[in-house]
């Protein structure tokens, strides 16, 4: 068992408000460039929808991430000989067009316009080209469902739904999906780079692009299944999300997550067995991903995994993290968070607790559990986003977010303490009190249980500007 | 005479080496960060399409046949008994080929480079003066093989392998016609110059990809090259 931490988040899509706050903060942070005026290392989708870029979740189009094929786990778009085949145009690289073309106003305008009969009016200039252009795609495009008649029927999950029935005004669902890079365990973008300037930092995890060692191949961002790696136009290089490591080194959690309004966010240690990754990556069915997944992260309360960590020189306020892991509980312990997309095979790092939402009118559900197959979002919807299909385990999810609301009225309102409904899904009383302490109050310190990097050395100053995009050598 | 043959055969193609040698020490070393290969494929990708795979597998081609046909004697192709004339043929045909294409390939990159907006938005000079250089050395190139005739076995070769060797004879240029001297002076001038220009990429050609594992972790570790403040 070789053990390895790494940081891991989860989102709670049933406290997710869809404001884009997290986004803001990271956009102005690092991606506040030219070149990079166009990515989002985070971004909020509002689901149904293509997203962003267009069709991300279907790899017909992209070809990112792993496949089973002849007996093995491989790359989706092909292996080393076709990558170099096809080095100088890459078939399945998506164009700016797919996400958006950025523009700006010439706001001048509007005080420079000598007086006229007619107000002033702005209009729109490509960031590329300088050249006016009509708007007809741009981020958040779909928000708040807009548009959903002509993109909606491209939404990846409605595999074996009728989507016409839901594309109906009376059938109408909606929730957002906040989504940044996975940091996964087998990442496909680190797999993809034929210059080895992706990798995974041994401490931690997090995945990071060697400025000066990507040579712009582009093979990462098309290899990553869920667009997360982004191409800067100007550099010629790859960015992507850097899950804020310079705050994470100083205890600090990530933009996105401390901005979040909702306050859905989670981040904590995870502990793994890294030997496994070959092996649960290469599961038969695309279904068994998840729950092989899941197998691998390990119980950093049992005694063996932590002196085994100790041991193989786990640093041990990484240790002391893990043990009081929010993302821990939400994933492993409780089952509520599931992974994105499993069948991408990546073994991605940022989880989802599925959203519970209101009830059909059309039924009457004799009992409270009941009405779980009775949402407005359908659960084969769900489970297509999140567990390759598989609909127990996001009916577990819900059932247990739905008896804690219910356990909690009873005994707010009602006085008493309704452990029946417990009993069902299989939780008591002290295991609700957590998770209501958790999701529902979520505090800041337990929303957020991060160690400082052990100091390596002291001369931060000195260190300035060796960090992040900037031209330092 | 004889002076100018020197100045032209002899002491500008060492200029050229030698810039060619220092100048791409000194880009990887200075400017690391600019060292790729600025791909525009995300700005567009239809017309780079057939520009860029012509031109490439003309080009990698063509770059083989020079090697192999310049810098090997002919002594070694008559041990395998390919005699000079056979060697002509095989030279004229599958240079012709790889030759058109590396043309036709470059002439599109041209097009596409000076027509297309979100291009031109990215485009640098240098680009430019890239592309051009690339079009006059093919372009040369190509209407040699195709209009030249001319043996270059007991010419240009001995003269390229005797500047390798250092035993430098610029008199064995004096015979050969002025569309092939072009060809040579152009294409030690782009030489020199390519370390300033996207062409570094060629020298990043990642052949480590073949034998390296899929997943890759770092580990950070103190490097003692680092000036000490930073390590
Ligand atoms: C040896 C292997 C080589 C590889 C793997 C390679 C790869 C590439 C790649 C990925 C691009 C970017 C294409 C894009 O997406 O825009 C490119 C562009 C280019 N390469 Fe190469 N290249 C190689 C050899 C060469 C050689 C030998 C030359 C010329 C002597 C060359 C000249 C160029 C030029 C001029 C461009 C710019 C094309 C344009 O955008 O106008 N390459 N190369
Ligand atoms: S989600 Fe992140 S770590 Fe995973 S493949 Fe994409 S870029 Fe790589
Ligand atoms: S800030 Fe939080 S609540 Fe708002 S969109 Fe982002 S994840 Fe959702």
């Amino acid at each position: 068992m070789k053990i390895k931490a790494q940081y891991a988040m989860v989102l709670n899509l049933d406290k997710c408000i869809g404001c884009h706050t997290c986004s803001i903060p990271c956009k102005n942070v690092w991606t506040n460039r030219e070149g990079a005026e166009y990515m989002w290392f985070n971004n909020v989708e509002c689901k149904p929808g293509i997203g962003y870029p267009k069709r991300w979740e279907n790899q017909e189009v992209y070809r990112g991430g792993w496949e089973m094929r002849r007996g093995g786990l491989r790359l989706k778009a092909g292996g080393r000989l076709h990558k170099g085949l096809n080095i100088f145009h890459n078939p399945d690289l998506p164009t700016i067009d797919d996400y958006y073309e950025p523009w700006n106003y010439d706001y001048a305008r509007l005080i420079e316009s000598p007086q006229r009969k007619h107000q002033p009016s702005v209009r729109p200039h490509s960031r590329l080209t300088g050249e006016p252009i009509k708007l007809k795609w741009g981020p958040n495009w779909e928000d708040d469902l807009a548009g959903l008649g002509e993109t909606g029927a491209g939404d990846a999950n409605f595999k074996n739904l009728e989507i016409a029935t839901y594309l109906q005004f009376r059938n109408v669902f909606m929730f957002w999906l906040p989504r940044l890079c996975e940091h996964c365990l087998n990442p496909a973008c680190v797999a993809s780079c034929p210059s080895g300037a992706l990798y995974k930092r041994d401490e931690d995890g997090i995945v990071l692009v060697d400025q000066e060692r990507c040579r712009g191949w582009r093979y990462c961002v098309s290899g990553c299944p869920y667009k997360k790696v982004y191409f800067n136009w100007k550099t010629g290089r790859a960015e992507k999300c850097i899950f804020c490591y310079p705050r994470i080194e100083a205890g600090l959690t990530t933009l996105c997550a401390h901005s979040c309004v909702g306050r859905i966010r989670y981040v904590g240690v995870l502990l793994y067995d890294a030997d496994r990754i070959a092996e649960t990556a290469a599961v038969a069915s695309d279904q068994a991903v998840y729950p092989a997944h899941l197998e691998i992260l390990l119980d950093p309360n049992d005694p063996d995994v932590e002196r085994r960590a100790a041991a193989q020189g786990i640093a041990p306020n990484m240790l002391a993290a893990a043990k009081r892991s929010p993302t821990y509980a939400l994933i492993k312990a409780w089952r509520l968070a599931l992974p994105l997309h499993p069948e991408f095979r990546t073994l991605p790092m940022v989880w989802y607790v599925p959203p519970l939402s209101p009830v059909s009118s059309q039924v009457e559900p004799s009992r409270e559990l009941d009405t779980i197959d009775h949402m407005r979002i359908p659960m084969t919807y769900l489970a297509n986003l999140l567990t390759a299909g598989d609909e127990a385990p996001v009916r577990t999810a819900l059932k247990r977010l739905s008896a804690v609301r219910q356990y909690m009225r009873t005994q707010r309102v009602e006085k008493g303490s309704d452990t029946e409904v417990l009993d069902a899904v299989g939780l008591d009383e002290e295991t609700v009190g957590k998770m209501y302490r958790l999701l529902a109050l979520a505090r800041l310190e337990d929303r957020f249980v991060l160690p400082t990097k052990p100091v390596q050395d002291n001369d931060n100053y000195a260190r300035q500007g060796c960090c992040g995009f900037g031209q330092a050598v | 005479m004889d002076l100018l043959y020197t100045l032209v055969f002899t002491v500008f193609p060492y200029l050229c080496l030698t810039t060619f040698v220092v100048g791409h020490g000194y880009r990887y070393v200075t400017d690391r960060f600019g060292w790729n290969a600025r791909s525009s494929e995300f700005l567009e990708k239809k017309a780079l399409l057939p520009g860029s795979v012509l031109f490439h597998w003309g080009i990698v081609f063509t770059f083989l046949g020079h090697a192999g046909g310049l810098l090997i004697p002919q002594r070694v192709f008559d041990f395998f008994g390919i005699d000079s004339q056979t060697h002509l043929t095989i030279a004229y045909w599958s240079g012709l080929a790889v030759g058109l294409a590396a043309f036709v390939g470059v002439l599109l990159l041209l097009r596409r480079r000076l027509t297309h907006p979100r291009v031109q938005a990215v485009n640098r000079l240098n680009d430019t003066i890239t592309i051009g250089a690339l079009v006059v050395v093919v372009g040369a190139g190509i209407f040699n093989v195709i209009f030249g005739h001319f043996n270059v076995l007991v010419t240009v070769a001995p003269w390229i392998r005797g500047i390798v060797t250092f035993t430098p004879d610029a008199m064995l240029m004096e015979t050969v016609p002025l569309s092939y001297k072009i060809h040579v002076i152009a294409a030690w001038t782009l030489l020199g110059f390519s370390p300033f220009s996207r062409l570094v990429h060629i020298w990043s050609l990642p052949l480590t990809y073949f034998f390296r594992s899929h997943i890759l972790f770092r580990r950070r570790v103190p490097t003692p090259w680092a000036p000490r403040s930073i390590r």
